[in-house]
């Protein structure tokens, strides 16, 4: 029945359903790959610290993402995100972590296998909370998420089989793919005279991870699930009119940013290379952890999956950076209570953006970036929301 | 395509103590144009509230073809073909007209995060944005698909939320007062476009509406409901003469 | 039984102070729909200013100045940025407060740097012995001032001209402006109470007998449980502020004391989320926020 109109009304003039002018597109697509080349090529020129640095930015970029997507497309408040944080991390410490330690438990899986079933362990907590979510809108879900951060504070401290606990910790498998080492160990690579060791090949790693987030991300966000979930933002009784399961695709866009965050734990873990539940409700799964990555979204703009990209390399990326400066210029040379720290500047930085970003540019800086592409590679108008 | 009837069969409906709906019943058949109207407060929105599934009646039930409407959960409708409009256009106002629309075909496609995120649906999302827009260029809304909802005008909305409800190749269309908020000059432009509708695709649909001009020049019957009571169901001529109707009006407004 | 007696005492001096916090906060939320996330760093700038002080004016003219200076700071949040931001909504003013709650929070800390001072001299570290329980003075003064405060704030919520104008504001705003309600006058008030309230807080907070630790980022995260208290209460509601205040300073009392003082703190949010997965729009709450 789908030509019903077709043939009986008048053939009508039906302007091309391409979402931009083929010059922009491609265009667009050459900076992405050129993009992508830089990165790749990085480990060549930069120093270990910095690469590390460039690390903990992907880590950002990899839990923003699934953070927008259910803040920004699907409309749910969250600042569970660092519990799922800490599920990643823990998941993969305990799946990979060898069966026959005394302290802790662990059940001895391949790298690759526990990085997997971490994810998956991540996105099913996330399901689990679905429920709960599913009957709360709005801040009384964001304060309720906040829950979980603290249940995590809790486990953490307490399940000290699984995490280590507070005063040790527990040290997670190094990563291995197929049997080759994302350490010091395995084979002695060599490119251009630059040893690959461990910072650069976890940098490609990540490298490889993030980009495998981003172009979920946005393929989901632009098809029939992103669309389900702009429907549930928007109307709930229209998107149930259309046939979109409301309860469903609140609970799928859950389980889908836990899994993301899950993943960044996973990262986390194998960047600080060790697992160490917090003491108090800030630390590396805390409160400040939530709030930074929802800084980093309402930076880039709620929604958009680049977006969350250039928020990660502002949140994550500044006190990475004014720390390696730091050691180079000898800035903070001031120790004390009292001193200016990286960590302190780049929270004032964002704490700063945030307030900026609703006063003056809701959309974030993804609406300046459309903004400044649709005048000069397309005729794209600049508010479109799927990103 | 056979098209089923629409039965609405003594419903009733209470809120606390209040009956909204009182034991009211018709019939919407096949490839026809059904209005549903009243004065204020008769009861119109909660009858299409029960059909489209939003209200659960409290007795009676409601049946398209041999399925009971009246079990059904609310967003299992548009699968079975009803496809709904809305009075205030429920639209996601930042997303573009044709996004809007295609959220009408997600019963007709497949697809979760990794299918999506994979992009192993792009050749039938493809073959689904053509219709889409074919859709749209049905409405007179074909030349705004990359336009934001929010920079349309309201006549112009209102078409996209139409499109939206035909995009799931409805075989009955629910619309909410289509030409509220609308000119006299929007006001038939709609009617002609509802006429135009019902004569390409033959489905039936259900209308509820307050303007008069409206129902009476495309109708094929009109059920009137009072105080949550069926008063009249007939053609356009047999309801405009009815006592009953003109007396219910009377006290509310006057039938244009 | 006089264990439990004085847990119970106790639990209710706590609760009577994250009752005045929750208060704040819904007086906040009734006047402009806004949360405000930045409610623990007005506690700490109120402790903060009391610190300062203290050497000159003596302790209670600093707690006077303390408060005071939470109060303004409230005010000049609501004056200077979400007023001007009336074309944002509601739930993104909420999200500009966690941005502004990150810089007062990160500066008040850095400032009192290794510092832990703690503010209720008046009253803290001098237990009562009462028929074999212990109970600490700080909580009963707590109890006692909060009972005084929330008293005065009921009776001016139901007679004064603002609490008039205030309800009739936060039941429909534009029917209330068109009856001569200047609603930028009732909101500046409403967040000027909110800021006093959490300046009042912070002088039973940052106790030995309250929490064992002075000034400090600790303090804010003791003030967070306000933010349970607030919703398990009803957001809307101010009676369910009070009510939600005294049940989170049970649960965390009784939890700490019977299960463990680490798990006390996910105590109150776990009876928050039994109470939401009953009611989702809280005890006493009559409307859902709406979404983000």
């Amino acid at each position: 029945m789908s030509d019903v109109v077709a043939e009986k009304a008048a053939p009508p003039k039906i302007p091309s359903p391409a979402r931009e002018t083929g010059r922009g597109r491609w265009v667009r697509r050459l900076a992405w790959v050129a993009l992508l080349l830089v990165l790749a090529a990085l480990p060549l020129y930069l120093e270990a610290a910095w690469l590390k640095a460039g690390q903990y930015v992907m880590i950002g970029g990899v839990g923003a993402i699934g953070l927008t997507m259910l803040v920004g497309q699907a409309g749910q408040l969250s600042l569970a995100h660092a519990f799922f944080l800490l599920v990643g991390a823990t998941g993969y410490t305990v799946l990979s972590g060898p069966a026959d330690d005394e302290r802790v438990f662990g059940l001895g899986l391949d790298p690759g296998l526990a990085l997997v079933g971490a994810v998956l362990t991540a996105a099913l907590l996330g399901l689990a909370f679905a429920p709960v979510a599913g009957r709360l809108r709005g801040i009384y879900l964001g304060v309720a998420s906040l829950s979980l951060v603290f249940l995590g504070l809790y486990l953490g401290q307490s399940a000290e089989a699984l995490t280590g606990g507070t005063s040790t910790g527990r040290t997670p498998a190094a990563f291995e793919l197929f049997g080759f080492p994302f350490s010091n160990g395995g084979p002695e690579i060599e490119l251009l005279g630059v040893p690959f060791r461990q910072a650069e090949r976890t940098w490609y790693l990540f490298l490889v991870l993030t980009a495998v987030a981003f172009l979920l991300a946005r393929g989901a966000v632009r098809g029939r699930v992103g669309r389900s979930w702009r429907a549930v933002r928007d109307n709930e009784a229209a998107a149930t009119a259309m046939g979109v399961d409301v309860t469903r695709a609140k609970a799928g866009a859950f389980a889908v940013s836990s899994a993301y965050a899950g993943l960044a734990g996973v990262m986390t873990a194998l960047w600080f290379d060790i697992l160490k539940p917090d003491e108090s409700e800030y630390g590396t799964y805390g409160i400040n952890v939530s709030i930074a990555f929802l800084a980093m979204v309402i930076i880039g703009g709620l929604g958009s999956i680049p977006g969350a990209l250039v928020g990660a390399l502002i949140v994550h990326g500044l006190p990475q950076a004014l720390a390696l400066y730091s050691a180079d210029l000898g800035l903070f040379g001031e120790t004390g209570g009292s001193a200016l720290t990286p960590a302190l500047i780049s929270s004032f930085v964002y704490g700063a953006a945030i307030v900026l970003v609703v006063l003056f540019e809701p959309g974030g800086l993804a609406a300046i970036g459309r903004r400044i592409t649709s005048r000069g590679l397309s005729r794209k108008p600049p508010e479109e929301d799927p990103s | 395509m056979s098209l089923a009837p629409l039965r609405v069969e003594n419903v009733t409906l209470t809120f606390g103590g209040i009956r909204a709906l009182d034991d009211v019943s018709f019939t919407v058949a096949p490839g026809t144009v059904h209005a549903l109207i009243g004065p204020n407060g008769a009861g119109k929105s909660s009858c299409f509230n029960v059909i489209s599934g939003v209200y659960r009646a409290t007795s009676g039930r409601v049946l398209f073809g041999d399925t009971e409407l009246t079990r059904l959960r609310a967003h299992k409708l548009a699968k079975i073909g009803v496809g709904r409009a809305f009075q205030n256009t429920a639209l996601s106002t930042r997303s573009t007209v044709l996004d809007n629309v295609m959220l009408g075909r997600h019963v007709l496609t497949r697809g979760g995060f990794l299918t999506d995120g994979l992009r192993l649906t792009a050749r039938e999302e493809r073959r689904h944005l053509a219709r889409a827009a074919e859709i749209c260029a049905f409405l007179g809304i074909g030349d705004v698909l990359h336009v934001p909802v929010a920079a349309l005008p309201y006549g112009a909305a209102k078409r996209v939320d139409i499109a939206r409800a035909l995009a799931v190749e409805p075989t009955l269309l629910l619309l909410d007062e289509p030409a509220a908020g609308m000119n006299a000059a929007e006001t038939a432009e709609m009617a002609a476009t509802i006429g135009d509708l019902r004569a390409a695709l033959g489905i039936s649909v259900l209308l509820v509406e307050h303007d008069m001009s409206l129902v009476m020049g495309i109708a094929d019957r009109v059920t009137v409901l009072d105080f949550g009571k069926r008063i009249a169901d007939g053609s356009p001529a047999e309801v405009r003469s009815d006592p009953d109707v003109i007396r219910a009006y009377l006290g509310a407004e006057e039938p244009a | 039984m006089n264990t439990f007696l004085q847990l119970v005492v106790n639990g209710l001096g706590k609760g009577a102070v994250f009752a005045l916090l929750a208060l704040g906060f819904v007086v906040i939320f009734k006047a402009t729909e806004v949360v405000n996330f930045a409610h623990g760093s007005l506690v700490l700038f109120g402790g903060y200013l009391v610190v300062v002080t203290r050497e000159s004016l003596g302790w209670v003219g600093a707690s006077l100045v303390g408060i005071l200076s939470a109060a303004l700071l409230a005010l000049a949040v609501e004056r200077l940025l979400l007023a001007r931001a009336r074309s944002a909504d509601a739930n993104s003013l909420a999200l500009l407060t966690i941005g502004l709650d990150v810089i007062i929070t990160e500066e008040v800390v850095r400032r009192l740097g290794v510092t832990l001072p703690f503010l209720g001299e008046a009253w803290d570290a001098q237990p009562i012995q009462i028929g074999g329980i212990t109970l600490f003075r700080t909580h009963l003064v707590a109890l006692a001032v909060s009972a005084v405060l929330i008293t005065a704030f009921f009776l001016a919520f139901r007679y004064s001209d603002w609490g008039v104008a205030m309800r009739a504001q936060a039941e429909n705003r534009e029917a209330a402006a068109l009856m001569g309600i200047r609603s930028s006058r009732v909101t500046a008030t409403a967040w000027l109470v909110a800021g006093a309230l959490a300046g009042v807080a912070v002088l039973f907070i940052a106790t030995q007998d309250f929490s064992g630790a002075g000034l400090s980022r600790g303090t804010h995260s003791i003030a967070l449980a306000a933010f349970p208290a607030a919703i398990l209460g009803g957001l809307d509601s101010t009676a369910g502020a009070v009510v939600g205040g005294l049940v989170v300073g049970l649960a965390e009392a009784l939890s700490a004391q019977y299960i463990s003082f680490d798990f006390s703190k996910s105590a109150v949010f776990l009876v928050m989320l039994v109470v939401l997965a009953l009611r989702p729009s809280g005890l006493f709450g009559t409307r859902e926020s709406t979404r983000v």
